[in-house]
């Protein structure tokens, strides 16, 4: 077997540390989970701060210019600037400019993209699988509920999407005809809340198999099986915490 | 005055505003040459905001410390790993990794951000496994149903709930492909609609609010 | 207080301990059990598997760490079929945090398939903006991203040879956690461009992808850790995702038997108290 190096063995103790100290959060709120929290705050914001700075300063800004004279580039430097006024009161107004520009060029290029994909596209989908019913010479009608493509599912899509769209836009008092197309609407909405909830369940658990995933990992004997040492550490530290808790009266913090 | 800091603005995003939906309908060679510079131009804006955004942090915590306010330990802590971070940075070159070899910059991302932001997110599951326990009741008709497609859901995108129930796969498949297709559908249509409502707004000068700081 | 009580107010620390082992035992004692492929999954695989060698292939990791259990195995699988198939391999993340990530990712795959950086496939970074990025590069590619990650030049890297923008993309998957993501993709991205986009995205986003899937604008979508599965099983290169099924049973399962024990508890207390 080859030896690690030795920074990858550092880290795994490092990694697996500040696992444990976020997973103690799972016993009680306690001052070990909150360290982990602020130094992950810490370093994803300096994380940001080098990235950007290494992305947009030096690659789309500094050498552009420099090796090719696009100078145009300090046009859009000066908006970020104005951007940053924010943080001096007096001149806080300025930063009204550089808003105005990208939220205003953001509405406009939304605006036709999302009139084209997300309403007329998807408009048109829940109309067009109907029309194939009348072929060139017959009519066909296909039931089979287990293809998404049938007429069948195409005619209950349709339900579904008018009768959601129904109760969303008309917040009236239902009544007759009306109640049941919003009933029927709250029923589709309340299968997939449903649908959506077994999907989030899964999700997070997957989220907590990575963890305990690498967390096995480095179990292992060639990193010095930091999980082992390090969660009988946390199990203590957190005990001495709660002795010391209990020792305080409750008002002393 | 007024009209530097209430009416340009609102200028600015009127004209930017119908230039740029008005631009989707022309391909025009100058059209299209405007939209490739504007949008390298919102990139590098779009840098300058994300900074903006993250450097709010720095005065909040930094007042805590100079305070000595209750828990300006841990202000302090995340001052250290920012600006450590940063250092580190920049002398890496604002690389993880250099052909293939991890730099001290990438050692911080793999082995303390990861870590931290990961383990974050998944102390979620336990939570969303006691709320289900203490909260997921049928305690009305729809409830029932949620709850009954949720456990369909659950049991049909798991190997073990297709084993045990082998139909189980095929109905959670209709219910997400159609059923929650439609009702998704639904949704997009009225939030899309919703969107371009907000953006006429916007560009119309109805709504304001992100032009913020300041009274006037 | 009666059992039902008792039961409905149980310590919370009781359930987590529950999740916990369920998660960990089949970690280490895993069974396997055969995973069935859905025609969502196979929709991008069939996908690259009818594209011909050297055929452009983008994929953006738009996704961070916390999300990585989920995505980082369907990358993995994604980068492994395409370099297979001999594909020319572009990728890139519109998420910052995501950077380091998706760097060390595409690095060890290259590594593990004997790919050549430049010539067989490439990492252009990060960029920010989201949207304008999107654009930006259906305008032109290299305006965008004039230089790849590690500072080159991307005019002058074979891998991009012919490619001015996104319409000369052979096929885009986006591997999404939220905006931007797929959606972004197809907005500001395909609708314009016209190049073919699939999706790979969490479990929490997938139920919201379906209209797109049904609508074709999509051509297939890869949902969390069981589409990474199903992914893995398809190029018969069983990973971290495979690993983690017996899990996610167990987890389902375990989650399924609470919320019907607190029904039982529910309705018998109902029952009690008239």
């Amino acid at each position: 077997m080859t030896e690690l190096p030795f920074e990858s063995i550092v880290g795994a103790w490092v990694a697996t540390g500040l696992t444990l100290l976020i997973f103690s959060f799972l016993y009680k709120d306690n001052p070990l989970f909150k360290l982990a929290e602020h130094l992950y705050v810490g370093v994803s914001v300096g994380y940001v701060i080098v990235k950007t700075y290494d992305t947009v300063i030096v690659h789309l800004v500094v050498k552009p210019i420099v090796e090719n004279g696009e100078f145009a580039l300090l046009i859009p430097v000066a908006i970020g600037m104005l951007m940053l006024t924010r943080y001096v009161p007096k001149a806080a107004w300025m930063s009204r400019y550089a808003f105005a520009f990208i939220v205003g060029m953001g509405a406009g290029l939304a605006i036709p993209r999302t009139v084209s994909s997300f309403i007329l596209k998807q408009v048109e989908d829940t109309i067009r699988p109907l029309l194939s019913v009348t072929g060139p010479d017959s009519l066909t009608f296909s039931m089979n509920l287990l293809n998404p493509a049938s007429h069948l599912n195409a005619i209950i899509i349709l339900l579904g999407v008018s009768s959601v769209l129904f109760y969303f836009f008309f917040s009236i008092e239902h009544s007759g005809a009306g109640k049941a197309v919003a009933r029927t609407g709250i029923l589709f909405l309340m299968i997939s809340f449903g649908a959506g909830f077994g999907y989030t369940v899964m999700a997070r658990m997957s989220l907590l198999i990575g963890r305990l995933t690498d967390l096995i990992e480095f179990s292992d004997a060639s990193y010095g099986r930091p999980t082992v040492w390090l969660s009988l550490l946390t199990i203590g530290a957190l005990f001495l915490l709660a002795r010391r808790g209990r020792a305080q009266p409750p008002d002393a913090h | 005055m007024i009209f530097l800091r209430r009416q340009l603005p609102l200028l600015i995003t009127l004209v930017t505003g119908l230039l740029f939906a008005a631009q989707y309908y022309v391909p025009h060679p100058a059209s299209e040459q405007m939209l490739t510079s504007a949008t390298k131009w919102l990139q590098i804006v779009g840098g300058f905001a994300l900074i903006l955004g993250v450097t709010s942090l720095f005065h909040q915590h930094a007042v805590k410390i100079r305070r000595q306010e209750a828990g300006w330990g841990y202000s302090l802590v995340l001052y250290v790993g920012m600006l450590g971070t940063i250092a580190v940075g920049l002398w890496a070159n604002g690389k993880e990794s250099v052909e293939g070899t991890m730099t001290a910059f990438g050692w911080i991302y793999n082995y303390m951000m990861v870590p931290l932001q990961g383990t974050m997110f998944a102390i979620l599951a336990f939570f969303i496994a006691s709320a289900a326990y203490r909260s997921f009741r049928a305690k009305s008709r729809e409830a029932a149903v949620l709850l009954v497609a949720a456990v369909i859901v659950m049991m049909g995108r798991v190997p073990l709930g297709e084993y045990l129930i082998p139909l189980s796969g095929d109905v959670s498949s209709w219910i997400l492909n159609v059923l929650n297709s439609s009702v998704r559908r639904a949704i997009l249509i009225g939030v899309s609609l919703g969107a371009v409502a907000l953006s006429f707004k916007i560009i119309f000068g109805v709504e304001r609010s992100y032009l913020g700081g300041g009274k006037e | 207080m009666s059992l039902s009580e008792r039961m409905l107010k149980i310590d919370r620390r009781i359930i987590f301990l529950v999740i916990g082992l369920c998660t960990l035992l089949p970690l280490l004692y895993p069974v396997g059990l055969p995973i069935k492929i859905s025609s969502e999954v196979r929709g991008v695989y069939d996908h690259i598997e009818s594209l011909p060698e050297q055929s452009v292939f983008l994929l953006s990791i738009d996704f961070d760490p916390a999300s990585k259990p989920e995505l980082y195995p369907q990358a993995i699988a994604l980068l492994r079929h395409a370099f297979r198939k001999h594909l020319r391999v572009v990728t890139m993340t519109l998420w910052v945090s995501g950077t380091g990530m998706a760097d060390q990712l595409v690095t060890q795959v290259a590594k593990e398939m004997g790919k050549e950086y430049g010539t067989d496939y490439a990492f252009l970074g990060w960029s920010p903006g989201g949207q304008a990025v999107i654009i930006n590069m259906g305008q032109d590619l290299y305006s965008a991203f004039p230089s790849d990650y590690s500072g080159k030049s991307t005019k002058d890297l074979p891998v991009l040879d012919g490619v001015r923008s996104l319409k000369d993309v052979g096929y885009m998957v986006s591997l999404g956690a939220g905006r931007p993501g797929v959606e972004e993709w197809y907005v500001f991205g395909k609708d314009k461009y016209k190049f073919d986009l699939g999706g790979g995205c969490t479990g929490v986003m997938a139920p919201g992808l379906y209209p797109l899937l049904r609508s074709g604008q999509i051509n297939g979508l890869i949902g969390g850790l069981r589409g990474a599965a199903e992914y893995e099983s398809l190029i018969g290169q069983k990973g971290k995702a495979v690993a983690g099924m017996d899990a996610q049973s167990a987890t389902h399962l375990a989650i399924i038997l609470l919320v019907i024990m607190c029904n039982l508890f529910y309705f018998s207390l109902r029952q009690q108290r008239g």
